[in-house]
């Protein structure tokens, strides 16, 4: 059994706010699949699969909404699957999705996630339902506070992240905040959520979707516009508690990337990557992923954000869009990673476009860090042969 | 009917869903070791890992503990991590004040919780490498009542916190800085 | 899509359903993973790919999943994903994955416990949030009604209902990890006063917490570790219209159409378990299969003695591969459905 290659010829995405009170569930989703639909010149018959992702159903009160959505995704007829990871939710829906065009399975398959987490309570949701939660950011402080104090960085590296993700989410007409007088001092004097990080170090709370059509060679020849190319994906997850687990450096992250650069050809990430989307939710995950998958060493992460290399100027751009600190639809922002950097391969990102960029990292993370999913995609299919 | 320009209205809709789980046999071990006063863990026969609190299995050798491998825990350890918590005001929050949740690294035989709250130091003095003991609610007052299979570490209803022990800290890059 | 992928199953194990079970999901769980491994004849590290269903509203906790990775061994690392969905979904997933070429064996499970929650008060949360879920709409007064249809329109009668209740029962005789069985007179079953009108007891489903695990493999591992491979001869999934109003609810197209694209009219089809958690379901679904009378169906018992919720569409697998393994059954349909009256339905063909 071989695979054949899968194109991305279709990227929709909503305008993600706090509350769109404007269109109810099915609303929401379908502003990013039929923006995806026109994107790829196709109609809602022409799609054969449906593959829906998102984060826990508490968050809006709909359980397995693949269900009731049915009809307004054009699914009535066809298969429709439900993927749930956690935060990683977006990532590993698009992978799957994915999977069913290169094993021949489907030829145009609609992907979709979202959350319209305005509708319910996330920060309940988080919490278990329970008073005293800790929310998404408390588990993870703790293990930033990890990572500063290992790697010795100083401590405005979290506070150039924040303002670097919210000033490219200025370029980003989609992206949830927009803040136009983002600064260090605003993000450093902003209240502590969680100590170490601050308010303005987090990432918002937002309803959103965004959604993909995949297809086969055959597909791309037909599309309007050049497809981004899937050249690898990659998933791998880890327990979340254990004795001895290291929750700064998990293991599961570093085989992913490893699996990931061994399927795409990519013996150099940081030279070969034009262009990154990693869900960064809390500003410090951005030196920690970039060490956590071996884009820099144990220790210089940070360095590369604080040289100024993650910018979009940079030589190796994270989040152009704004990321997930600029947009948070939970079971959506790893599919906008994901889609993200296949806009940037295509030359579509608009005003946040990273120049001449071929090769792009898309990257998902969940759970308590445990769970892991990335693609790698580029604008040909011989575009990381072109690097080496 | 106008053409589309009303705004959408919302409809709020409260559920409130009840769950009864049945406690299974090794939290209520925990539970009743907890009334007594203890805190027990098991450790597995395989790798001699410590699971506290003890979850009737090794994740990851895969294999069932049980009572025969229980140990009692040490109610003595370090802070190995910390956050304090600003609440958020959501739908059943009761907390309103800053909070610190902290890791602890227990004494020989070892066992790590999670999550524990601590008592008798403000909150900007909470510091990896503290030495804490617990601090048990008396005997009559002990109510392990909140306790469920989700419970996940908790110790609440029996110890109360866990206070500074006055003793000096462990060097931070002596204890690993990790949650778990 | 050109040549059929030779995949099949090569072990499976299920639990006990039980109508309380004390312990936790994740303690029920593991020793299914870990029998199933077992019977497959493989090592657990050989697994390439891993992929759970299970529910959060189901479990009562978001994020419920995450705790029943510890029941897989997930240390060190390994690659799965999850569905919100039952373990027939998370087998369909492992069957495509194995396609890529590059792993030979994955791990499906599905896993569930019915019993902390109220089903009358957790499903109508699976309905259209706008129009249904607001009405209280339950899983037994849309099977109701779906029986009141076809009872209308003379496609089955009270008695056939009942009588399928007790041939179901009395099949469960044979199934250690069934919940409800024993021999039932229909009569007898008959004189019972109505739950929800027209059905009464013995037409729904138990309730259930329970888990099921199967390990599929391709075919050179296959045919290297297993004496008797289940081969997966097709296997689609369908769903359709979601609002119960605008569908004819005496019948099933999304069945008709995942039945033809698994191509279950190739060829003679000796048994069939199928997910039908009320009575009248199976005469559905029977009639969407083209199963006539010489199919033995649910030799298990089926769903009507043991759904465990997340995991019941999963053991229809299960079951469906043991009459081939072990009870010398040529070719067998695998059925599962999500959703309310067959609102979706996965179907595949077993054979040696």
């Amino acid at each position: 059994m071989t695979t054949q290659p899968c194109a991305v010829v279709g990227i929709g995405q909503t305008k993600h706010k706090k509350r769109r009170d404007d269109v109810s569930l099915p609303g929401l989703v379908r502003e990013a699949a039929q923006r995806a639909l026109d994107d790829a010149a196709l109609t809602w018959t022409d799609i054969d699969a449906v593959v829906l992702g998102k984060a826990p159903d508490p968050f809006e009160g709909v359980m397995m909404p693949e269900l009731s959505m049915a009809d307004a995704l054009g699914a009535n007829g066809k298969p429709i699957m439900r993927v749930h990871t956690a935060g990683s939710v977006g990532g590993s829906t698009a992978i799957v999705a994915t999977h069913l065009i290169e094993t021949g399975r489907h030829d145009r398959v609609l992907t979709v996630a979202y959350e319209k987490q305005a509708e319910g309570n996330a920060q309940w949701g988080l919490a278990g339902g329970r008073s005293g939660g800790m929310g998404a950011g408390g588990i993870f402080a703790p293990w930033m506070r990890s990572y500063i104090a290992k790697s010795g960085a100083p401590e405005h590296v979290g506070w150039q992240v924040a303002v670097k993700d919210r000033q490219n989410a200025l370029k980003n007409p989609y992206a949830h905040l927009q803040l136009k007088d983002i600064s260090i001092e605003k993000v450093k004097e902003s209240p502590m959520l969680w100590e170490p990080v601050h308010f303005l170090e987090s990432c918002p709370s937002s309803d959103g979707a965004c959604a993909m059509v995949l297809t086969n060679e055959d597909g791309a020849k037909r599309a309007p516009k050049a497809p981004a190319w899937v050249l690898a994906t990659a998933m791998r997850s880890e327990l979340g508690t254990f004795p001895g687990r290291d929750p700064v450096r998990p293991q599961a992250g570093v085989e992913c990337a490893h699996m990931l650069y061994d399927a795409a050809g990519i013996t150099n990430p940081r030279e070969q990557i034009d262009v990154a989307e990693i869900y960064v939710p809390f500003s410090w995950y951005e030196p920690m992923w970039l060490e956590g998958h071996d884009i820099a060493a144990p220790g210089e992460g940070w360095k590369m954000t604080d040289t100024g290399a993650t910018e979009i100027s940079g030589d190796f751009p994270v989040n152009a869009s704004g990321g997930v600190l600029s947009s948070n639809p939970i079971g959506a922002s790893g599919m906008l990673r994901f889609a993200e950097a296949a806009l940037q391969v295509r030359g579509e990102a608009g005003e946040h476009q990273v120049e001449g960029a071929t090769v792009g990292m898309g990257h998902a993370y969940g759970g308590a860090a445990q769970y892991f999913a990335m693609w790698i995609v580029g604008s040909t299919l011989d575009a990381v042969a072109n690097k080496i | 009917m106008t053409k589309g320009t009303e705004p959408v209205e919302g409809m709020d809709y409260f559920m409130q869903l009840e769950y009864h789980e049945l406690l299974c046999p090794v939290v209520r071990r925990y539970a009743e070791a907890l009334r007594a006063g203890k805190l027990i863990g098991h450790r597995c026969p395989k790798c001699g890992l410590v699971y506290a609190p003890p979850r009737g299995y090794c994740p990851i050798d895969v294999i069932e503990t049980t009572d025969a491998d229980e140990v009692q825990l040490a109610d003595r350890g370090v802070v190995t991590n910390y956050t304090v918590v600003t609440p958020v005001q959501y739908y059943g929050q009761e907390e309103t004040e800053p909070f610190a949740k902290v890791s602890i690294q227990l004494d020989d035989p070892g066992g790590a919780l999670s999550l524990q709250d601590v008592l008798e130091v403000p909150v900007d003095q909470v510091r990896v490498g503290m030495r804490v003991e617990a601090v048990w609610a008396p005997p009559k007052e002990r109510d392990t009542g909140e306790i469920g299979n989700r419970s996940f570490g908790s110790a609440a209803g029996a110890i109360r916190g866990w206070r500074p022990t006055g003793e000096p800290d462990l060097p931070a890059d002596q204890i690993m800085q990790a949650a778990f | 899509m050109g040549t059929v992928p030779e995949i099949a199953i090569i072990g499976y194990a299920q639990s006990p359903s039980w109508r309380r079970a004390e312990l936790t999901e994740p303690q029920f769980l593991f020793p299914v993973i870990s029998d199933a491994i077992e019977r497959a004849g493989i090592e657990r590290r050989d697994i390439g790919f891993t992929c759970a269903g299970s529910c959060d509203y189901l479990s009562g906790q978001t994020f419920a999943f995450v705790m029943n990775l510890e029941a897989v061994g997930a240390w060190p690392p390994i690659s799965e994903s999850h569905v919100e969905m039952d373990g027939a979904w998370a087998l369909y997933e492992a069957w495509v994955r194995l396609q890529h070429g590059d792993v030979d064996t994955a791990l499906a499970f599905g896993s569930g416990k019915s019993s902390p929650g109220t089903p009358a008060e957790i499903y109508p949360l699976q309905m259209d949030p706008y129009t249904l879920t607001p009405l209280g709409i339950d899983p037994v007064s849309i099977a109701a009604l779906q029986a009141r249809a076809m009872l209308d329109r003379n496609l089955i009668t009270e008695h056939e209902m009942a009588a399928i209740a007790a041939r179901s029962r009395a099949a469960a005789k044979g199934n250690p990890y069934a919940q409800v069985s024993g021999d039932f007179d229909v009569d007898a079953l008959l004189a019972e006063p109505y739950v929800t009108a027209p059905l009464r007891k013995h037409d729904l489903p138990p309730i259930s917490d329970g888990a099921t695990a199967v390990v599929l493999a391709t075919a050179a591992k296959a045919k290297e570790v297993c004496e008797h491979p289940v081969w997966i001869r097709g296997i689609d999934h369908r769903i359709e219209i979601h609002q119960p109003g605008m569908r004819d609810l005496t019948e099933s197209p999304s069945t008709r159409l995942a039945g033809e694209h698994a191509g279950v009219g190739e060829g003679k089809v000796d048994a069939a378990e199928l997910s039908a958690s009320f009575t009248h379901q199976e005469k559905i679904l029977r009639n969407e299969l083209g199963l006539g009378d010489d199919v033995e169906i649910n030799p298990s018992g089926g769903a009507l003695a043991a759904n465990p919720m997340m995991a019941v569409g999963l053991s229809r697998f299960a079951e469906a591969a043991r009459q081939i393994a072990e009870h010398g059954k040529h070719r067998v349909v695998a059925h599962a459905t999500s959703g309310q009256a067959l609102q979706q339905n996965l179907v595949a063909v077993l054979e040696a």
